[in-house]
């Protein structure tokens, strides 16, 4: 089973709940796909093996390019431009998809491989965690979420800390999940970041349900649109400073009194998997 | 001297656009000529580069100086390797940041 938590906005709690699902799952391998933000990770140690992520970036060969523009026409993301006479490659906007190389009729594009970001591994008791980390300065971490989803083995449970929003990183971290867990806080702004994420979960035809996190007595606007939407509600999270504080600390708080709290969404989330 | 002017709408009393690269409009000076053309920006809707596109336009129009409100990273880090002069625009129109800027009333930014 494939666990894979989202939410429209940060700070709304995917981790707290990506984290401490995977610490009820015996065995469960936990991703931090928040390649921007990777924190996920400080939750079970701080001694990680770190590989190196790259991604191709086209170089041209002066010599041989004839400025034909063929590799200029063909690049929708204007990574390559030209610029006083010359080709120029720009790669912080180049998504390494290959094809100037391939529309290249002088040969005159190869490519080399340059550093995205990293991917940390550590085996803790029971569970194998990967985290990845963009490079600074970097744009996308698509690439690094692409290979973080190869570590997970065939019929291996596995937890997914989503990035914030409904973007490219997030579409690549749902695709293979068995589930998609929607966290919201009881707020409009919180409400309205949920409708973008349940919208794409639909895109996806993902089975889904919401938790509400940092829940007081204000629930019902969220309440009311998961009850229109067919969106089940799994659970609630208190806000409640003791939890708030044990969090901070990068504790597991599934290991204390509110274990019960994670434990009934997950015993729902099987029952929805039906495994 | 050739002056360009990212605006919101058509010709020299247009305001200067609050965007660079996603500009609806340029407004292009010439001081010899004394005459100004107005260009579409065609890049205004890329999903990605839209700045880099607009570098990619200055020079095509042989621009010597840009007025202008803001101008993003990657604009600049090209613009910062070409002889293109960037100043900052003020709240008037197109045609008066020209006169200020003839009259070394802008402030150069790069």
């Amino acid at each position: 089973m494939q666990i894979a938590v989202l939410s429209g906005k940060g700070g709304a709690g995917k981790t707290l709940l990506a984290v401490n699902l995977t610490n009820l799952i015996e065995g469960a391998t936990f991703l931090d796909c928040d390649v921007e933000e990777p924190n996920g990770v400080l939750y079970f140690g701080n001694s990680f093996e770190k590989d190196n992520v790259y991604t191709k970036i086209p170089i041209i060969d002066n010599k041989r390019c004839i400025n034909c523009h063929s590799c200029i026409d063909f690049c929708r993301y204007n990574a390559i431009i030209d610029f006083l006479g010359k080709v120029k490659v720009l790669p912080s906007l180049c998504h390494s998809c290959g094809g100037c190389k391939l529309v290249c009729e002088e040969n005159a594009i190869h490519e080399e491989d340059e550093l995205l970001g990293w991917i940390n591994y550590s085996r803790i008791k029971s569970h194998k965690v990967y985290g990845g980390e963009l490079k600074i300065g970097k744009e996308t971490g698509v690439s690094i979420i692409a290979k973080l989803l190869d570590k997970i083995e065939v019929n291996e449970d596995s937890v997914i800390d989503c990035p914030p929003g409904n973007g490219c990183s997030v579409m690549e971290s749902i695709q293979n999940a068995d589930y998609c867990l929607l966290v919201s806080e009881p707020t409009i702004f919180g409400l309205e970041n949920l409708k973008m994420v349940y919208d794409l979960t639909k895109v996806y035809k993902k089975k889904a349900g919401l938790v509400i996190n940092k829940a007081v007595n204000n629930n019902d606007l969220i309440e009311k649109y998961a009850l229109k939407n067919n969106l089940p509600v799994l659970g609630y999270i208190p806000f409640d400073r003791e939890l708030a504080l044990l969090n901070s600390k990068s504790e597991m708080v599934s290991n204390f009194k509110y274990k019960p709290y994670f434990m009934n969404i997950l015993n729902q989330i099987r029952e929805e998997v039906g495994r | 001297m050739i002056i360009v002017i990212p605006t919101k709408d058509v010709g020299e009393k247009s305001f200067v656009s609050d965007q660079l690269g996603r500009t609806k409009f340029f407004y292009v000076y010439d001081t010899e000529a004394a005459s100004g053309r107005v260009f579409n920006n065609i890049s205004k809707n890329e999903n990605h580069g839209a700045g880099v596109k607009t570098v990619e336009f200055l020079l095509n129009r042989d621009a010597d100086i840009l007025i202008t409100p803001r101008v993003g990273k990657k604009a600049l880090d090209l613009l910062l390797e070409t002889n293109v002069k960037i100043y900052q625009s003020n709240a008037k129109i197109a045609k008066e940041n020209i006169k200020d800027f003839l009259n070394e009333d802008l402030e150069e930014l790069y």
